[in-house]
């Protein structure tokens, strides 16, 4: 049988002891770039920390889920590698799930230690929640396959070194059955990466991505030809759960399990608009405040409910999904409190500060539409949380080819 | 609502739950409706030989929990009433038996409670919704040895029947709780009349009544923290009782909305509805993550206790009108017929909503306990 894993409280010392000794405070070194954010994770992958729940034999610690969470307490309030969030925690459980030996053995080890940082390509300029419609085309030559098309919103394209690349590979299969997983280089020849600038203006964070006769080796194909919806859908599994704070992604500063909101919608961040107003003692002002600290407190509790449920089994599948939608909502509301609060104050500002209100309030929008919209994560908890039926739809089972035709003529 | 209940616990929520459904079903209950007292004090006495009374009781007055939880093992209970939208003095009951427990020379009044052979209930509220008790005009002022007690009382729940009622006054700066016999000279219980028809509450004026010394449950004038602790305890119950109405209605609803065809299809497999209840299953999960919470915490008497109870009720008060809602419109016109049940958890959740303090109240509570 297997060696005896370690306990929490020993893994939780050692742990303790790494970070203090290792990882900077927050707020003590401003925005790392990412060769700062690489060099964390070497660190941290040195010492055993990285992959904590992933198997030995692909670079991980070999340990559980709940050593994660273990991490993601004793991290909070340390500088974290939250640049390689995405390749961590979503792409990395992903090649674990479908990925040959060979890829798993080749690129586990170096996603783990930040090495090689993967980011996923799923989304096109055609279609975003009707994910199983893309129109990457993936065409078998010989040994290799060649690539062509476009996607979009990918997260941290700019300084990846792989995407995860859904392509359909049978026009003549329904939708979901002819399309396949790739491992894609990004500093290959013939691929072309653009930033999109967010709603904010600022440092780019979604990438547009275009593949030109893309040439990559047979062995980069990811699970079975054709079976590549069962891995986006495993990928996608991964992102929520990330999102939402559960799962491999956990202590990598993606979702907080702690339920600790976005910077400049925290009830520290109300009351300082709220002061500034000078408002504090109003009931109107009290009410909000309140109602954004309820919302906080009960999103960390379903957080943690759903954690229990996923440790004992009274929870299965897809409940990152519920925590995820949750986390907009509130993202949203909360967003919206700030500059009720803040008034004037919180949208127009001179050069001594301020504003810090409107831009929180812009940002907050973003998170109900990246990683599955609103809407579908909805679709996702009725359907397969609660088992209600799908809405029935018009193009399942019929060639793509067909309904590309259709699209056309209408 | 816990997911990790001890194998103890799990059956303990089980015999609840078939005790109910046998014993007080919802079309038993519906002939109580009429009923002066709500319940029957047979049925009651069974309840406590369940071990209903016991879990918040000393052990020198016959009682005990059995997992060394007590403010969730008897959550337990209060999610199975709510549950069936049951009646009967769950909640007042067992106020009473935590604040006796401890509390000397009150063992034996303690014990006839535990036994069910006796009811008590806890006075708090005061007429025009105040629920705060600095501002509380009820008075406990001394009196030789003992107190005389002034003011009137309302909403006290199970008040009609109650032998004893557990008193929280003013006295001077500070806070005072007397046990009262309901029969005391210048005792007036006037029954309520509720928007819930299971429940039974009371309005109750004390003119000048002498108790003595021994009347007293803790110090005279130091209770503050007494009484803090007992409106934790209604307020965990309180949400406990709501959530567990809440469940079973969405399991109805869900059940409904599968079962019921309109334009060829389920109306479960309407995106417009499904949506919808996406939303609802999210506000209930969040709400029995809030009880879990509070439950631990007052449980483990922890700093943040009032705050985590507080934030319960705000939360569930908040959502569980519109959970409820949302569900009566996926039923459509059956949903308004007295016949339906529905209505029953509508009844019962808007007055929890209202007792031991509204949401708005406990927003104010969570911003003063938070320090502004």
């Amino acid at each position: 049988m297997a060696e005896e894993l370690e306990g929490l409280a020993s893994f939780r010392e050692r742990a303790r002891a790494f970070i203090k000794a290792t990882l900077p405070k927050l707020g003590s070194t401003g925005e790392l770039p990412m060769a700062e954010h690489k060099a964390l994770q070497a660190a941290i992958f040195d010492a055993g920390f990285a992959g904590i729940a992933f198997p030995k034999e692909y670079g991980g610690a070999g340990l559980t889920l709940e050593h994660q969470q273990v991490w993601a307490e004793e991290v909070e309030g340390h500088v974290v590698p939250t640049g390689l969030y995405v390749s961590i925690g979503m792409l990395g459980p992903t090649l674990l799930d479908h990925g040959s030996e060979e890829l798993k053995r080749r690129h586990l080890p170096r996603i783990l230690r930040g090495d090689e940082v993967w980011i996923q390509l799923l989304s096109e300029p055609s279609g975003g929640s009707d994910m199983a419609g893309v129109m990457t085309r993936a065409t078998r030559d010989g040994d290799t396959w060649v690539i062509n098309g476009a996607k979009m919103w990918s997260t941290g394209a700019g300084s990846a070194d792989y995407g995860m690349c859904l392509a359909r590979t049978d026009w003549e299969q329904p939708k979901h059955q002819g399309l396949s997983m790739f491992a894609v280089p990004l500093k290959a020849p013939k691929v072309t990466i653009e930033p999109i600038v967010g709603i904010d203006g600022g440092r780019a964070h979604f990438f547009q991505e275009y593949f030109d006769d893309v040439v990559i080796p047979a062995e980069n194909l990811i699970g079975e030809e054709n079976q590549g919806w069962s891995v986006a859908h495993t990928l996608l599994f991964h992102e929520r759960n990330a999102t939402a704070g559960v799962g491999h992604g956990l202590g990598l500063g993606g979702g907080r399990g702690g339920g600790e909101s976005e910077g400049g919608t925290g009830v520290e961040d109300l009351k300082r608009y709220a002061a500034k107003a000078g408002t504090l003692q109003d009931a109107a002002s009290r009410r909000l405040i309140a109602e954004a600290y309820v919302a906080e407190k009960a999103r960390q509790h379903a957080g943690e409910r759903v954690t229990v449920g996923m440790r004992t089994g009274a929870f299965k599948g897809d409940w990152g999904s519920l925590l995820k939608l949750g986390l907009a909502l509130d993202t949203l509301r909360r967003g919206e409190i700030g500059v009720v609060l803040a008034g004037a104050d919180g949208v127009i500002w001179t050069d001594d500060g301020g504003g810090d209100a409107g831009r929180a309030w812009l940002g907050a929008r973003s998170i109900s539409i990246a990683g599955g919209t609103n809407e579908m994560q909805r679709n996702i908890v009725s359907e397969r949380l609660l088992g209600m039926p799908r809405e029935p739809a018009v193009d399942r089972d019929i060639p793509f080819s067909e309904v590309v035709r259709r699209r056309g003529r209408s | 609502m816990h997911l990790e209940l001890s194998e103890d616990q799990e059956f303990f929520r089980d015999t609840a739950r078939r005790f109910l459904e046998s014993e007080m079903p919802i079309a038993t209950s519906r002939q109580l409706f009429d009923d002066p007292d709500g319940f029957d004090r047979g049925w009651w006495r069974s309840a406590a030989e369940l071990g209903w009374t016991a879990m918040l009781a000393s052990e020198a007055s016959g009682g005990g929990s059995l997992s060394g939880r007590p403010v969730a093992d008897a959550a337990i209970v209060a999610e199975e009433l709510g549950r069936l939208v049951a009646p009967g003095p769950f909640l007042p009951v067992n106020l009473v038996i935590a604040a006796l427990s401890g509390a000397p020379g009150h063992e034996e009044t303690a014990a006839a409670l535990v036994a069910g052979e006796q009811l008590a209930a806890w006075a708090f509220g005061e007429p025009g919704n105040r629920w705060e008790p600095s501002g509380f005009a009820t008075t406990a002022e001394p009196d030789g040895d003992g107190v005389v007690l002034s003011g009137t009382k309302a909403f006290v729940e199970g008040g009609g029947v109650a032998d004893h009622l557990l008193v929280a006054a003013r006295t001077g700066a500070g806070l005072t709780q007397v046990l009262v016999p309901r029969d005391a000279a210048g005792v007036t219980v006037r029954p309520s009349k509720s928007i819930d028809l299971g429940r039974r509450f009371a309005e109750i004026r004390f003119d000048g009544v002498r108790l003595p010394a021994g009347a007293v449950v803790g110090e005279v004038g130091g209770a503050a923290a007494d009484i803090e602790r007992l409106l934790q305890l209604a307020l965990v119950l309180q949400c406990a009782d709501v959530t567990g109405g809440l469940d079973r209605v969405f399991e109805f609803t869900l059940e409904y909305m599968g079962d019921r065809y309109a334009f060829g299809r389920p109306i479960s497999s309407y995106q417009a509805l499904k949506h919808r209840v996406a939303d609802l299953l999210l506000m209930l999960e969040s709400g029995k993550g809030c009880v879990d919470a509070a439950v631990r915490a007052v449980d483990d008497g922890d700093d943040d206790a009032a705050v985590e109870a507080s934030v319960a009720k705000a939360y569930i008060g908040d959502k569980c009108l519109h959970v409820i809602q949302e569900c009566m419109q996926f039923h459509g016109g059956i949903s308004v017929t007295w016949e339906h049940d529905i209505h029953l958890y509508l009844r019962r959740a808007t007055v929890s909503r209202a007792l031991y303090g509204t949401p708005e109240q406990h927003r104010e509570r969570i911003c003063a306990l938070l320090g502004f």
